[in-house]
């Protein structure tokens, strides 16, 4: 790496939740940003590669560690970092050509410098005409182009680009993503290097020079991958396609490991009694979404890629490995490498109706550890019902390194639709589902 | 066809003298007889109780003289607003005192504050009028200035997280920041609450500018003791000259000032929808069509690029003004460990602290000491008195729903019926109701009715416009893909309104209940109380005990009553309106 403008060490961040406890969201995260690069930040939602790039400008301080900008402490906002924002954060009453003049409003400019930074960024992302308009008479991708044309004006070493191109479509990210690239390679800007914070497995590729790819609970680095393909890169050349391949299989080691991490997260539980099966978490996804990736797995044979299925449905790669994942916890499906077959119970499910279905899952469901456990929870308890705080509070003692709101959410919502456990939003409520009316 | 049509200066008529001109030098003449006339009246020897001339041809000046009070008590409004919300929304420290003294002081009536102001002002200004005409404008400023603050607070509060990093990546300074960016923001809101905050400073109108303290009565010259004074008389006449005067004053805001400046916060507004150009109001119109302010519009513009020009040449020799920096106090996490970390912002912080809580405490046992030397009978009578009151109340905020709901609703479900009643409407809510109570009275007496009926009627005059502006605002979010779907399925139009239109409504609805009980306890001072044709009008209510503590100056009874009143509007937010909110927000939000 060539001289370091950024670098972040053992970083840690943790947010307060609502309930008093403390949501690790970032765990001993270190990394740095040279000259001349292109870096991506890429996970799945809820890795904390967001924080992590908030951190880096110095909006947000962390909890532990240390960020240096030039190798010195960082205090206050990054001086080194301009940043693109994914809604744009446009200021709808100024018109593009003041959008992009506001960064220079405490800089003390006379107006004729003002005005001919504005024009050379202006002419750079080809805003030209646009001068007098408005954000909202702009479509998505001109509103960006202001965005970056705003960013770029204050002529920092360092461009943020946090998921800029997420909320466009894609043959116009397309053309931005190309843009960038251009920007960064002409060197006609104070532009050095670009961070790039995204989901998007193409776009880091066809972009950046070092991909970090980062896994969740809490967030942390799992993997750097070094992508020393020749600028501009060609989507379709096999230089290209064998890169995309290498990160999705680092992505689905980092978020599905083959075999499950043996005590990794070892709670004091699961040591106390080691004969029993680690409590499970419930990746958060919607049981219909799961059954649609089960019936497009059937579709292909029983037996499919993970890429092809995650580009195949058009769902987002995080989002596929969360719902193959779900799956697998049921049995339904097996995970050899990055394959996704049908298990005989997965075939079978496939096969039948919907009350069928509907059966299997309240029979699956009920086998999870941590169904079990929250059933327990629920008949000891007076009336066969528990607030839905009070189950939160048991699964955080449960899985102390997880979110327990959201592996609650998915006990109400896979619970419900297995017809296991009913929920009354009114009174928060959990109860057991005795099936009076299902029969 | 969302087409912007905006013709630049060349394009206007060439008239010599047009229309517009004359309106202008009409405004301009008559905003500098404004001043002198207030500048002479402040300057004027101290005369108490000024004789009020009922005869029609002194009603101009008097109106003047009530609009500059109204203006220079939003002045003070806007400034107060402006530093209070400001700090209320950028320190924690700021918020977490400022939030709960605003939710107590806007549930204190104008009376309450009257006898402290006006003693306390006079002794300043023993020798001329300015201590009295600033008591009343400040008594017109606590009727004004609450809802502003709040607004400006949760506006600046709402700013979208992704726009405040953006500002703060770009180094914006504070001053930068509140100009380019908070201001802006809170445009459209504010634009909304000051008018309504210039309607609540003329509703106590006639309590502000006429009122007895003790033995002595005050009187300023202005259309408000005009009307105190022609309701005592039971002047009929001269009431019906004020009345239209009120409304006057009241239609003329509304078109020069008012509605010019709404459709001027329009450009503020935050929605990102392309197409939809706000009408131009007809003032706009015809000013534009004036030489005169295109000729002033010039000379400004030119100024300003020349004194822009000074700044930055002197900042440029004395590196970044003060302006450009962010403001160390306030600004986000690293401030905050920049003042924990600094032992002088500590100690300053601890002492200002310890200094509020000596005040408060201090006044926390005066007012202990002053509330104990009532006799338990007295707090007996208080009591039942406070009942009857909230009797009233409820009953007033009952019957305004009766008929407002509906009306709202029918009003708010059609967009032809919204354009003609809305400025209707805005008028009729800016009149100060209690000018109306002396028709209401007599109509009501006539009607063989007694005084606790008339007092509940003047009530309902003064509240029932927040749950119709409510209702109505809640009629526009009905979603007509459900409207069609119920008639489509022909739902009977009572099941259409149970099933649809009131869930609706609700959320908002609960919003207007809020606001018309704080505002019809606060109206209880002058429903329960009143001097017409020189007859005495009373009823056991704690208005009513309010009224006679504050003119007797007896501050036994005055703070007692303050506080059960206070007590009450604020237990009952907090105990009945605000689980009623929460509900109302979560059952019957329409993102399902």
């Amino acid at each position: 790496m060539k001289k370091s403008l950024i670098e972040l060490k053992n970083v840690s961040k943790s947010f307060r939740l609502e309930s008093g406890t403390d949501l690790r969201v970032l765990h001993s995260v270190s990394l740095g940003v040279g000259e001349d690069e292109i870096v991506a930040i890429l996970g799945p939602s809820g890795s904390g590669k967001s924080t992590c790039l908030r951190i880096m400008s110095g909006l947000i301080p962390a909890s532990d560690g240390e960020v240096l900008c030039r190798q010195q402490p960082l205090d206050g906002v990054n001086p080194d970092v301009a940043m693109v924002f994914q809604s744009f954060a446009l200021f709808p009453w100024e018109t593009v050509y003041t959008n992009i003049a506001l960064p220079l409003a405490s800089l003390s400019l006379s107006l004729s410098d003002t005005k001919a930074r504005v024009k050379k960024v202006i002419d750079l992302v080809g805003l030209e005409g646009y001068e007098e308009a408005y954000p909202r008479e702009l479509s998505g991708g001109m509103k960006q182009r202001v965005g970056v044309a705003r960013a770029l004006v204050m002529e920092r070493p360092v461009l943020f680009l946090d998921e800029p191109f997420s909320s466009l479509d894609i043959l116009t990210a397309d053309t931005l993503r190309a843009e960038m690239v251009k920007i960064f390679l002409d060197k006609k800007t104070a532009t050095r290097s670009m961070v790039l914070v995204t989901h998007n497995i193409e776009e880091t590729v066809s972009m950046a020079r070092r991909i970090l790819i980062m896994g969740t609970n809490p967030g942390h680095i799992r993997r750097e991958i070094i992508n020393d393909l020749p600028y501009p890169r060609d989507e379709s050349t096999t230089g290209f396609r064998r890169m995309v391949q290498q990160v999705y299989a680092s992505i689905t080691e980092a978020l599905m490991p083959d075999a499950p991490a043996p005590a990794e997260a070892s709670t004091a539980l699961a040591r106390a009694t080691p004969k029993e099966p680690p409590i499970e978490t419930l990746p958060n996804v919607q049981m219909v979404e799961m059954i649609g990736l089960l019936e497009a797995v059937g579709d292909r044979g029983g037996r499919a890629d993970i890429f092809e299925l995650a580009h195949e449905t058009g769902k987002e790669f995080g989002r596929t490995l969360y719902l193959v994942k779900a799956a697998e916890l049921l049995d339904l499906v097996e995970t050899p490498k990055q394959t996704v077959i049908l298990t005989d119970l997965g075939g079978h499910f496939v096969a039948g109706d919907i009350n069928i279905r509907k059966r299997m899952l309240h029979e699956l469901f009920g086998l999870l550890r941590i169904v079990q456990m929250a059933s327990n929870l629920l008949r000891k308890s007076e009336n066969l019902r528990i607030p839905i705080e009070e189950l939160a509070e048991r699964v955080g003692e449960w899985l102390p390194t997880e979110n327990p709101h959201q592996i609650v959410e998915a006990l109400v919502s896979w619970g419900r639709f297995a017809e296991y456990f009913g929920y009354n939003d009114d009174a928060k409520e959990l109860y057991l589902d005795v099936g009076q009316e299902t029969t | 066809m969302p087409i912007k049509t905006q013709f630049s200066g060349r394009f206007y008529p060439q008239r010599f003298f047009s229309l517009g001109d004359a309106l202008v030098l009409l405004v301009i003449a008559t905003t500098i007889f404004g001043v002198v006339s207030t500048g002479h009246q402040w300057s004027a020897a101290f005369h108490p109780a000024t004789e009020i001339d009922l005869s029609i041809s002194a009603l101009p000046k008097y109106t003047l003289l009530s609009a500059a009070r109204g203006f220079i008590a939003y002045f003070f409004s806007l400034s107060f607003t402006l530093v209070v919300g400001y700090v209320g929304a950028k320190s924690r420290l700021g918020e977490r005192l400022i939030l709960p003294a605003l939710d107590i002081l806007q549930t204190i009536p104008v009376l309450g504050f009257l006898p402290g102001l006006v003693l306390g002002l006079i002794s300043l200004f023993p020798n001329t009028n300015a201590g009295l005409e600033l008591a009343a404008i400040l008594m017109m400023v606590t009727s004004q200035v609450w809802n502003m603050t709040f607004s400006f607070y949760s506006s600046i509060k709402s700013i979208p997280e992704e726009i405040n990093e953006a500002a703060t990546m770009m180094g914006l300074g504070w001053f930068q920041r509140l100009l380019r960016l908070e201001l802006p923001f809170s445009a459209v809101n504010l634009a909304w609450n000051s008018l309504l905050s210039m309607a609540g400073g003329w509703f106590f109108l006639t309590v502000c500018e006429a009122f007895t303290l003790g033995s002595r009565e005050f009187r300023l010259p202005g259309i408000g003791s005009y009307m105190a004074v022609a309701i005592a008389e039971g002047n009929r006449s001269a009431m019906a000259m004020g009345v239209v005067a009120m409304t006057l004053l009241i239609v003329t805001m509304d078109f020069v000032i008012w509605r010019p400046i709404l459709a001027w916060a329009q450009r503020y507004r935050v929605e990102d929808v392309p197409g939809a150009v706000p009408t131009e109001p007809l003032v706009q119109i015809v000013i534009r069509d004036s030489r005169i302010v295109r000729f002033l519009k010039l000379q400004l513009r030119d100024r300003q690029a020349r004194k822009r020009q000074r700044i930055l040449e002197r900042e440029k020799a004395e590196g970044i003004g003060f302006l450009n920096k962010p403001l160390e106090v306030f600004a986000s996490p690293q401030a905050r460990q920049f003042y924990r970390s600094k032992w002088l912002g500590r100690v300053a912080v601890f002492f200002a602290l310890t200094a509020l809580g000596v005040v408060l405490g201090w006044g926390g046992v005066r007012l202990f000491e002053l509330l104990s030397t009532l006799s338990a009978s007295e707090w007996v009578i208080l009591g039942r008195n406070a009942f009857w009151t909230w009797v009233r109340v409820m009953l007033a905020v009952v019957l305004s729903t009766v008929w407002a709901v509906p009306v709202g609703i029918w009003i708010g479900t059609s967009s032809r019926r919204i354009r003609v009643a809305q400025p209707v409407i805005q008028v009729l809510a800016s009149f100060p109701a209690p000018m109306l109570f002396p028709i209401a009275l007599f109509a009501i007496l006539r009607l063989g009715f007694n005084f606790d009926v008339a007092s509940v009627a003047m009530m309902l005059l003064g509240v029932q416009w927040y749950v119709l502006f409510n209702s109505l605002a809640g009629a526009l979010r009905i979603p007509a893909e459900l409207d069609f779907a119920l008639r489509l399925m022909e739902v009977p139009r009572w099941e259409r309104w149970r099933t649809l239109y009131l869930p609706c409504v609700f959320p908002s609805l609960v919003t207007g209940w809020v606001m018309a009980t704080g505002a019809a306890w606060n109206t209880s001072i002058v429903a329960e109380y009143m001097v017409f044709k020189g007859k005495l009008y009373q009823t056991g209510g704690l208005g009513a005990t309010l009224t006679v503590a504050a003119s007797n100056a007896d501050f036994r009874m005055l703070a007692a009553s303050l506080t059960i009143m206070v007590a009450v509007v604020i237990a009952f937010n907090r105990f009945v309106w605000a689980p009623i909110y929460r509900e109302a927000q979560t059952r019957y939000r329409m993102d399902a």
